[in-house]
């Protein structure tokens, strides 16, 4: 379960806060002055051509990149002050997809989660059946095609309590009924009090309200 | 203290002061180092067991006392890049890894050139040569990283994180290849004491190619730095100028 | 989704669920096991081969030559440490947990070892046979190899770290890490030459003891800050 916002002292402060921030990659400025707010049931998509520098924002939003320069918060606490703290709400699903072939699904995922906290053999079993891998637990995931392994790594977001999910074009290789899956797993996380951050190509349907932040006209953009 | 300690951090501001101090080295240096060599080559008398071999001290000591300095050179410089993310450390740190192997190897060049009336050979796996080797692959190993990563940023913080490890490894090297094998003669002979077996007819002029050789290398990397300064701040302003007011000069 | 709520896990169930991991992956990929052990002996064998094939020559050059083949082993099997884990994103997980990364770091150096150097260990003696060793010299050069096998992987892991984002990385890992090696070599080489002249060995144990000391507290920190930068 998602930990309710609510239960927070720090309830007034959006999740993650960022503030000025400027990243420049070879000499090029891929966005400078980007200001937002992501609060608790916030659904973000961010937007922008290829190259503008979406997965570079999502990177240094988790912290794998550090070359940018501008002030981050979490629950209003600098991140770098507490990064445990922000890492331990943090789910981050990336370009690779995380799910090593040589191992089973059942033991990627039993690792990428004791790597926040440990879950148990039926809890995954139901993650997977909920991302339509019934009966794969047990399958090495180089004999699965790719859309299934990304529904392995997507099996995380069912057993993970993090609070805040940041996804790198998560629907690139899912088919009709997977992108339908993952829609309701966003729409149901927001609405229990979690945030999303995710870039796609992909024109979003989901029953909530989707914020929309813009790097090719820097800022948020509301829809 | 902290302003300026954050000030010298704009490549700028470096630019600038060491273009005014550069002059001021140069003739530094050419006084030390004529005096230097003259003194050394033409004044000091004879070792009563070296003969004339003893003169290539005068370049072997003060040569191989900065390849020594240049991994604690480049370990600080790293320290600074990784904790204050300063560019010009990174700068110095990248320019002084090149200067440092030559530095190096003719270190281990006089080495070899001294050793071989003394010792009988060209090479003597000695433990100041030996791990004065193994120094010179340290480097290259840290030249090798950079020019291998293709990210400056990346390039950067690699090489300051080798730099260190580096830089704690030297003396654990230092100590593991003595305690191994030791022909040399022992470090103290050079130290500046009473109880030096030497004179001041013999170390005076060595402290003055010391001075010398030091302002030689302060020199090479300013230099080194100034253009890896203009390179990376292409694009900035002030280089343009700079650019801009030079060429009618040059035309 | 229901035993969710408990306290935090601890950093031990993730180091211990790495190492784990690790162990289950080399298991499952058995000639990556077992190349850099046929490396080791093969390099071995080429000694006789090369240098002579005198059993006093041998003796002479047993301790070196197990020991630097041992090294050249390390050095190859280090590759897998983190490539499949940052080819697959698997070690942006790793970097994204909230435990101390010193532990997870450090969990997978000790799968690392006991995959590539406890093997290298454990054959040594048959090598020092091969080539003549002294049968005193089989214990030290066991306990020495115990000792500084570990030193080599968890310095490698820093070079590996590095290197690990790089498109080509040829021989650029040997040529960083295996200077860095060079006080393992002396110390566990000398040690089993000493031996055969019957000298005391209590400072050769007591200097790699430190040296693994120094190494499993420090490396550690450095590798996670590499793979940090090697991942930006």
């Amino acid at each position: 379960m998602p930990d309710s916002p609510a239960a927070s002292p720090t309830v007034t402060q959006p999740l993650l806060r960022a503030q000025a921030l400027f990243c420049e990659r070879d000499d090029r400025v891929l966005f400078s002055g980007l200001d937002f707010e992501l609060n608790a049931g916030d659904l973000m998509q961010v937007q922008g051509s290829n190259g503008s520098g979406k997965t570079t924002l999502l990177r240094i939003l988790c912290g794998l990149n550090a070359s940018y320069e501008g002030e981050l918060f979490w629950r209003g606490v600098p991140i770098d002050e507490d990064r445990e703290a922000f890492l331990a709400s943090l789910l981050y699903l990336g370009h690779r997809v995380g799910v090593n072939k040589i191992l089973t699904a059942r033991e990627n995922l039993r690792w990428s989660c004791a790597l926040h906290s440990p879950v148990s053999d039926a809890d995954i079993d139901a993650a997977l059946r909920r991302v339509g891998l019934a009966g794969y637990a047990d399958v090495t995931c180089r004999n699965m095609s790719a859309g299934q392994q990304q529904r392995v790594s997507l099996a995380r977001l069912l057993l993970s309590p993090a609070t805040l999910w940041v996804l790198d074009e998560p629907f690139t290789t899912l088919d009709v009924h997977g992108v339908k899956t993952l829609e309701g797993l966003l729409a149901e996380h927001v609405e229990a009090g979690g945030a999303v951050l995710v870039t796609t190509h992909h024109a979003l349907t989901v029953p909530c309200t989707l914020r929309r932040l813009s790097l090719d006209k820097r800022g948020v953009v509301a829809a | 203290m902290w302003q300026w300690f954050f000030r010298l951090g704009s490549p700028k501001w470096f630019y600038e002061l060491s273009g005014r101090w550069l002059p001021w080295l140069y003739v530094a240096m050419t006084v030390l180092l004529s005096v230097g060599v003259i003194w050394a080559l033409l004044f000091v008398p004879q070792d009563y067991q070296q003969g004339d071999t003893i003169r290539i001290m005068y370049v072997h000591v003060p040569v191989a006392s900065i390849s020594l300095a240049c991994f604690p050179l480049m370990a600080v410089a790293g320290v600074i890049t990784l904790v204050w993310k300063m560019k010009l450390a990174d700068m110095v740190a990248m320019c002084a890894a090149p200067i440092g192997a030559w530095f190096t190897a003719v270190a281990l060049a006089t080495g070899a050139i001294w050793g071989q009336p003394i010792w009988g050979t060209w090479w003597a796996w000695d433990a100041r040569l030996t791990s004065m080797l193994i120094q010179f692959f340290l480097l290259i190993g840290v030249i090798a990283l950079r020019s291998a990563i293709e990210s400056q940023d990346a390039a950067a913080r690699a090489c300051a994180l080798l730099s260190i490890v580096g830089a704690i490894n030297v003396p654990i090297i230092k100590y593991s290849v003595e305690w191994w094998n030791t022909l040399h003669q022992p470090a103290s002979n050079f130290a500046m004491d009473n109880e030096s077996p030497f004179g001041p007819e013999i170390w005076v002029p060595l402290v003055i190619m010391i001075f010398a050789v030091y302002l030689f290398f302060v020199i090479s990397l300013i230099l080194s730095t100034r253009n890896e300064i203009l390179v990376r701040e292409r694009r900035s302003q002030w280089v343009v100028d700079l650019i801009a007011a030079q060429k009618p000069q040059g035309a | 989704m229901t035993d969710l709520t408990g306290p935090q896990v601890s950093t031990f169930t993730a180091f211990r669920a790495t190492l784990r991991r690790d162990l289950l992956i080399a298991l499952k990929r058995r000639n990556d096991l077992l190349n850099p052990l046929m490396f080791f002996l093969i390099v071995v064998s080429l000694f006789p081969l090369g240098v002579s094939s005198d059993p006093q020559e041998l003796t002479r050059i047993a301790a070196g030559t197990v020991w630097v083949s041992a090294l050249l082993a390390s050095m190859l099997s280090l590759d897998n440490l983190y490539r499949a884990d940052y080819e697959d994103g698997s070690l942006e997980q790793l970097l994204l947990s909230p435990q101390p990364l010193y532990f997870l770091v450090l969990a997978k150096n000790i799968a690392h070892w006991l995959v590539s150097g406890l093997p290298v260990v454990l054959l040594a003696p048959l090598l020092a046979y091969m080539l003549y060793l002294p049968a005193d010299a089989y214990w030290t050069l066991m306990l020495t190899l115990l000792l500084g096998t570990p030193v080599l992987s968890l310095f490698g892991s820093i070079g590996v770290a590095l290197t690990v984002g790089l498109g080509s990385r040829g021989l650029i890992l040997a040529v960083i890490v295996l200077p860095l090696t060079v006080p393992v070599l002396i110390i566990g080489a000398k040690a089993v030459a000493d031996v055969s002249l019957g000298l005391a060995l209590g400072m050769h144990y007591s200097l790699l003891g430190a040296l693994l000391a120094l190494s499993l507290s420090l490396a550690p920190l450095a590798s996670a800050a590499a793979l940090k930068i090697s991942v930006n």
